[in-house]
């Protein structure tokens, strides 16, 4: 892990190429014959100029200094993007496979329009609306209806246990392709990898679930009231400080809503005549929050940070748009792992940036808090970074902390503009207490307060699982996305039969998977995700990465080429 | 045999389906859609077998064996004659 022990940050450059160093001698030891090979293959191409009398070119000279030293100070992201570009995958697909995925989509495009030119949809109509044009139809309504209609019954399926490293799922059948379900009263027991239970805290007994039940007959289940007026009580203060304390900032505040925390705090933040950066793969929340804003919105490609540097330097050369005056503030939006993706935001790089342009930074952590770094604090804490290098860290309590809600938490300074701003926090009803509880028991566990080492257990038996997972995924040839310590896996499958098919073959195997289609994806880029839990053991493991690895020759999900380790992987 | 014989084809014809996001849909519109396919191949045949064949054939000057044969036995009659 690119930890650099926390050094100093004053002196940011050294620390940058140190951790530089650290990550290129872990990816040698990772799979060094790849990466030797691609040196080799530069450094033979370069001399095959030479000899060909070729003037060896500017770019020629930049690519020696990058393969041959990491001494370098100062910014260089060609370096930092080879080195995290080796942990990092994103394979393309084959042409072929792309061009059976369009035409596999238009066939069915085809088929939706016959279908509703002949049959008449199963939903409720709008009626006595002479004269009104129709409130419900658009583009996404006839992909329900005939696209996604088809495979429904591998979305949303009705679960009744806590779902932890197995859920309990409640069979229903579909007599007419889709259109409407029926219980069958039987019940299936699967090993559940479509849960964001990162650390495994949730859990129906335990320590957090003690606490929060006992919390339930101290407190009732809710203040019914907002932060402001009634709803304000000691645990969401100590809840409060404990966030800050665990994050290393000043200051936090919560809310009782994830998405909220989004949407409401991004356009307390932002006005127009303000610049945001946004991430092209951002989550919804974030996108909602920045159009409520009002702000101007550049966006750029997913975790490329020269699109970055360029959009930024553009829109700061140009100014805001018609009247050219410079920009309010300026803001980069990230998130921290993506969970589309699965990929991890590379912050040293945006921090340098921010550092260049005086720009701020509004780190989204929702999948990586908890599931990212040795202490379990984020990607602050996976790259080692100060966490007031980041001006505005949020949040949420779904994920790692097995609850409910979101966070900010930053400068003292922010956090009472907040309070005193922010619409979530005056109109938007207060955390329930169990909630608050489950939160506030799991962070302890997570920071040692408990007086045990469970805390640290769990982050360490999650990024070996991780590991292992994506390590036997590679080696089977599927093609999985992101970043190799990230705990979210999209495996690749583009088709919507294949997520069909998948999800349904696997859950006859007694794994329960999520399929991840369009919207949520390009449409052209359906994929199976696992969220690995710390909950998951070995055992759990194995067993589902061979079921993945025989249905995936027999679905043909092996879509990966390149080179295989042929040696078994260790855990 | 025959079984091993059945077996390959079910299998194959299952990741066609799959491939051409046929799998998902109801038995009439695959049968449409098959349809359609058909429809299409005999077009394109018929296109290849009345136009693009005697344009290459013209083209690469290779004489379609049709009016080779013709041309044989017509002068094999005059000859004859």
């Amino acid at each position: 892990m690119a930890d650099s022990g926390g050094s100093e940050m004053s002196d940011f450059t050294a620390t940058y190429s140190e951790t530089a160093t650290v990550e290129s001698n872990s990816n040698h030891i990772g799979n060094g014959s790849v990466a030797y090979e691609k040196v080799d293959s530069e450094e033979s191409l370069r001399n095959r100029r030479r000899l060909n009398g070729t003037a060896v070119n500017h770019r020629d000279e930049d690519l020696r200094k990058t393969t041959s030293s990491s001494q370098q100070n100062g910014l260089n992201f060609s370096k930092h993007n080879t080195s995290s570009g080796d942990k990092e995958s994103f394979e393309e697909v084959s042409l072929i496979s792309a061009c059976l995925t369009y035409l596999g989509f238009y066939l069915l495009m085809v088929l939706g329009y016959i279908n509703q030119l002949l049959f008449k949809p199963k939903v409720t109509k709008e009626e006595n609306r002479e004269g009104y044009v129709p409130l419900y139809n658009s583009f996404e309504r006839f992909y329900m209806l005939y696209i996604y209609r088809r495979v429904r019954d591998c979305w949303n399926r009705p679960i009744c246990s806590v779902p932890g490293a197995e859920l309990t799922l409640k069979d229903r059948i579909t007599p007419d392709y889709g259109w409407t379900f029926e219980f069958t009263g039987t019940q299936t027991r699967c090993l559940n990898l479509g849960s964001y239970n990162y650390l495994g805290f949730a859990a129906a007994d335990g320590p957090c679930a003690d606490d929060s039940a006992k919390m339930i007959e101290k407190r009732g289940l809710a203040y019914c009231s907002s932060r402001q007026e009634l709803g304000t009580s000691f645990l969401h203060q100590d809840l409060e400080a404990l966030t800050a304390k665990f994050l290393g900032t000043e200051d936090a505040i919560v809310f009782g809503m994830g998405f909220a925390t989004n949407a409401l705090n991004l356009p307390t933040l932002m006005s127009p005549g303000c610049l945001v950066l946004s991430d092209e793969k951002n989550h919804a929340s974030i996108i909602l929050g920045l159009r409520l804003s009002g702000a101007t919105i550049k966006v750029f490609k997913h975790n490329n940070m020269k699109d970055l540097e360029r959009v930024l330097r553009d829109a700061l050369v140009y100014g805001q748009p018609k009247t050219g005056a410079p920009w309010k503030k300026m803001i980069i939006c990230v998130e921290g792992v993506y969970s589309m993706e699965g990929s991890i935001v590379k912050l040293p790089e945006i921090v340098a940036l921010k550092k260049k342009y005086k720009a701020y930074i509004y780190l989204d952590e929702a999948h990586s808090i908890g599931a990212t770094g040795p202490h379990g604090r984020g990607i602050v804490d996976y790259y080692g970074l100060d966490p007031s290098d980041v001006d505005i860290l949020m949040g949420t309590f779904t994920k790692s902390f097995g609850s409910a809600g979101g966070y900010i938490a930053g400068s003292k300074r922010l956090i009472n503009f907040l309070r005193t701003n922010s619409h979530a926090h005056w109109y938007a009803s207060s955390m329930s207490p169990p909630v608050a509880q489950q939160i506030f028991t799991s962070m302890s566990i997570i920071l040692g307060l408990d007086g045990t080492n469970e805390g640290r257990r769990r982050i360490e038996q999650l990024a070996r699982n991780t590991r292992y997972f994506r390590r036997r995924l590679a080696q089977i040839g599927v093609i999985t996305y992101g970043h190799e310590d990230s705990p979210v896996i999209p495996l690749l499958v583009y088709l919507f039969s294949k997520i069909g098919a998948v999800v349904r073959t696997l859950t006859t195997r007694k794994i329960a998977v999520v399929g991840v289609g369009f919207p949520a994806t390009p449409i052209m880029e359906g994929r199976i995700r696992f969220c690995l839990s710390a909950a998951h053991t070995k055992e759990q493991l194995d067993y589902a990465l061979n079921v993945i690895d025989e249905i995936s020759d027999k679905l043909g999900l092996k879509y990966s080429r390149k080179p295989r380790d042929p040696n078994p992987i260790e855990y | 045999m025959i079984k091993s014989i059945t077996d390959f084809i079910n299998y194959w014809y299952f990741r066609y389906l799959m491939v051409t996001e046929l799998y998902m849909v109801e038995k009439w519109e695959r049968v449409t859609i098959h349809v359609i396919f058909l429809v299409i191949f005999l077009l394109f045949w018929y296109f290849n077998y009345s136009v693009l064949l005697s344009f290459t054939g013209r083209i690469l000057g290779i004489t379609p064996i049709s009016s080779v044969l013709h041309a044989a036995t017509t002068s094999k009659f005059s000859a004859a004659a």
